[in-house]
């Protein structure tokens, strides 16, 4: 009786990722026979003369988690450094409990801050035409993972061993150097972890990004113009699957734009789990 | 005088400020704007089912939530439980080493890939349409993975001179789970459920196309109606709603989300035997 | 296959009716390390056998093995002329004829009285189970100190009773043969004292496998005494014999330095 339930629960988890995959290529399928696989990287998209470019999108979901991340990365590691070293040792668990708390507020609410707070900031200050730019998601993303960063951060860094650090400081090491040569080298593989979980999670943010990027799929120009309403996979998705009819080519590019991000962040967490393929 | 000494603190502080206080300030933000809305009846009563939602109360975007939250995690958890004991009697560690990668990869496949997967199959193939059941599965399907790596570790936790005991008393491997591993296990397991709930209630995108209308519904007839929740609710209030009036719902709905999700956040760590991480 | 039994057949040592517990040609590696090498004796219906040797050897081992709490090993184990391997019903009906008393004190959080009956106690309560937890603990010497509060936390126990209840679980099973990890290695005098009591009382009906590390605790209470070290069995005699007249030179060694050195 147990073994039967343990095994068929285990085998239900063990066919997800297959099921999943099988099911978005299934749906897509159409996309593919009819285009090949080239349009990934046209720059092209009008669903109504079955135009279906990708790179828009992907260059848009790519340069939104990177800026995002550029911004949080440090500023995570910092506050949890700030955190560890600075912060009297009777407040830490509260900061900790906050930005517990912080990594558990749901998208959509950063979205309503985002679109209603960081999109009419942005338009005020640097006078634009409109506020819904891959800046306001880059940002609004960066705010979003800061709380995770930190607190994983964190725990890579109080992992580091006490006695080490006591021995450094015996050898007459400033605290800069014991958190330079020390503390950070040492948490470092953690740190990474962290960086490429909040990647996935930043690449897959929807509502969020959906709200305040603005939707248009333009690739920049220039490329690097983050001032521009621009378009990722993620929104993209959430803004036209309402729309586009069941099995219509539509339809299966959206799909195959998800089929996209999964197997993105698949390779996300094979990057991050290496230490399986040695 | 401890900033004399170290200047580099003093730049750390900088650095690691606007990572702790936006975060703060956000949440500052949220409650600022909802606290000016809600009320008992705001919580306590639905909306009238015309107009365009602007007329407030959340009463049954709230109970759409809950019932989707609880019933994903009641779905979810069984096979959760199932996959985590098949981990822990499994002998073959190749295959644990498998299923480990395998939970991994789950856990990082966007949640929005998973809305599409359950539009796919329970909405389409299954004809279950947009309703309640199909939003549970899709949400289920998220929490699957996280609450298949929290019952590992909650079984981990367990003693093995405990396990070697029962084993050597002559327990079946059915007793050994149900008389010493659950029992002793059941506050973390518990713990585990609770921040499941809190995760369910955090998603948006995987219930946008598969379970939830904006408006028309008070209350979901059987399983396979849609319904409203409030993650759905402030997308739409943000995306769409133009007057004032709406937006101010749409804050007050993100608070008694916030606080809901706060709530069993804490509500779990309270539970949780030791402190520990999210 | 065929061969092999017959092989084993063939090798197979002369059973006594005496022999409670027969193991033969035992060889337990564990990834690539070799922990028990050829392990090879016997133990009499009754009485105490004292596995003594310096830690490493291989004894706990040895009784998880014996429970099949260990599975990765080879040769044969008999109990009362049956092959454990194939026991009827299974590795769990086996351990029901096993009791196994570990170094440390390990009580389920449960009440005291549901400790007894833990391995008696299945979907539907033993109608007698009362009177086996009693005679459980008469046996184990704590039926005086909990009769009173059966229904107490067995964790508010001290730890030389928790000890005493470990073995009661034991006993309340009806064990075949009872193997004992060095169950007073953490206890005060006065538990040592009881247990070592206790388990003198139940050598005269069942067989009891007492791994020691204290010698004097072996030479008390050992009919039998078996030396092992570095995963071989070097030594089994009788108590008297072993320690008066060592037939090993690493025996000797051992009495008089505590020190092993073998090969």
């Amino acid at each position: 009786m147990l073994r039967l339930f343990i095994h068929s629960s285990a085998w239900l988890s063990f066919s997800g990722l297959l099921l999943l995959s099988g099911f978005l290529l299934y749906a897509s399928w159409p996309i593919f026979s009819e285009q090949g696989l080239y349009f990934i990287a046209e720059s092209e998209w009008y669903p109504y003369e079955d135009l279906f470019g990708m790179l828009p999108a992907l260059f848009g979901s790519l340069l939104s988690v990177g800026v995002a991340l550029l911004i949080a990365l440090p500023l995570g590691v910092a506050a949890a450094l700030f955190n560890i070293e600075i912060v009297p040792s009777c407040l830490q668990p509260w900061l900790r409990l906050l930005m517990e708390l912080m990594a558990g507020i749901p998208s959509v609410v950063y979205g309503l801050m985002g679109l209603w707070l960081l999109v009419p900031f942005l338009e005020q200050q640097l006078d634009l035409l409109t506020g819904r730019t891959l800046l306001a998601a880059a940002l609004l993303l960066s705010v979003m993972v800061l709380p995770t960063i930190m607190v994983l951060s964190e725990d890579a860094l109080r992992k580091v061993a006490d006695d080490q650090r006591q021995r450094a400081n015996a050898l007459g090491l400033s605290w800069w150097a014991v958190v330079q040569r020390i503390l950070l080298p040492q948490a470092w593989p953690g740190i990474r972890l962290a960086t490429l979980l909040s990647l996935g999670r930043a690449m897959g943010e929807t509502v969020a990004v959906m709200l305040v990027i603005g939707s248009i799929d333009r690739l920049p120009e220039p490329l690097y113009n983050l001032l521009q309403p621009a378009q990722s996979l993620t929104s993209r998705i959430g803004r036209e699957m309402g729309e586009a009819s069941v099995g219509s080519p539509h339809w299966s590019a959206l799909m195959s734009s998800g089929l996209l991000l999964m197997l993105m962040s698949v390779a996300v967490v094979l990057l991050s789990q290496r230490r399986w393929f040695k | 005088m401890k900033w004399t000494i170290h200047p580099a603190k003093l730049l750390l502080t900088l650095v690691a400020l606007p990572a702790l206080l936006i975060p703060a300030l956000a949440l500052g933000y949220i409650v600022y704007q909802g606290g000016a809305v809600i009320s008992w009846q705001f919580i306590s009563t639905s909306a009238e089912l015309s107009g365009f939602g602007a007329s407030s109360g959340v009463f049954s975007q709230l109970a759409g939530s809950l019932l989707l939250a609880v019933g994903a995690c009641i779905v979810a958890t069984p096979v959760a439980l199932g996959t985590a004991l098949f981990y822990q009697l499994s002998n073959n560690s190749r295959l644990c080493h498998h299923l480990e990668l395998l939970i991994y990869l789950l856990q990082a496949v966007p949640p929005i890939v998973y809305g599409l997967f359950g539009l796919i199959l329970f909405v389409q193939i299954f004809s279950l349409g947009v309703s309640l059941i199909a939003g549970m599965l899709v949400l289920a399907m998220v929490l699957l993975p996280m609450l298949t790596l929290n019952n590992i570790t909650s079984l981990q936790r367990i003693a093995i001179e405990q396990t070697d005991a029962a084993r050597a008393l002559g327990l079946t491997e059915s007793a050994l789970v149900l008389r010493v591993w659950l029992r002793q296990s059941r506050r973390e397991l518990i713990t585990g459920q609770l921040l499941a709930i809190a995760r369910a209630l955090s998603e948006t995108a995987p219930i946008l196309f598969t379970a939830t209308v904006f408006s028309g519904v008070v209350w979901p007839d059987s399983l396979l109606s849609p319904v409203t929740t409030l993650q759905t609710h402030i997308f739409y209030l943000a995306q769409e709603g133009n007057h004032p009036q709406s937006i101010d719902v749409a804050w007050g709905s993100a608070l008694v989300l916030v606080i809901t999700i706060v709530l069993f956040s804490l509500l779990a760590r309270a539970l949780k035997p030791s402190g520990g991480n999210l | 296959m065929i061969s092999n039994s017959r092989l084993s057949n063939i090798t197979a040592p002369v059973q006594h009716p005496t022999t409670a517990l027969q193991i033969d040609q035992l060889k337990l590696s564990i990834q690539g390390q070799p922990i028990l090498h050829e392990i090879s004796l016997s133990l009499p219906t009754s009485g105490i056998t004292a596995l003594i040797g310096p830690s490493g050897a291989g004894k706990s081992s040895l009784l998880h093995c014996i429970n099949l709490l260990q599975q990765a090993w080879q040769g044969e184990i008999t109990l009362h002329q049956k092959s454990i391997r194939q026991w009827p019903g299974g590795d769990e009906k086996l351990r029901r004829h096993i009791g196994l008393v570990a170094q440390k004190p390990t009580v389920f959080p449960t009440t005291i009285y549901r400790n007894v009956v833990f391995g008696i106690d299945g979907f539907w309560q033993r109608r007698n189970a009362h009177a086996i937890a009693e005679q459980a603990l008469r046996q184990a010497a704590l039926w005086g100190e909990v009769k009173d509060r059966l229904h107490a936390p067995a964790a508010s126990l001290s730890l030389g009773q928790q000890q005493r209840l470990c073995l009661a679980r034991a006993l309340a099973i009806k064990p075949k043969l009872l193997l004992l990890d060095e169950p007073t290695a953490s206890l005060d005098p006065k538990s040592k004292q009881l247990i070592e009591q206790a388990l003198s009382q139940l050598a005269s009906h069942i067989p009891l496998l007492l791994v020691s590390h204290n010698l004097e605790q072996a030479q008390r209470l050992g009919e039998q005494v078996i030396f092992m070290c570095e995963g071989k069995v070097i030594e089994q005699a009788d108590c008297d014999t072993f320690f008066n007249h060592p037939q090993r030179v690493e025996s000797k060694e051992f009495l008089r330095w505590a020190v092993c050195e073998c090969d």
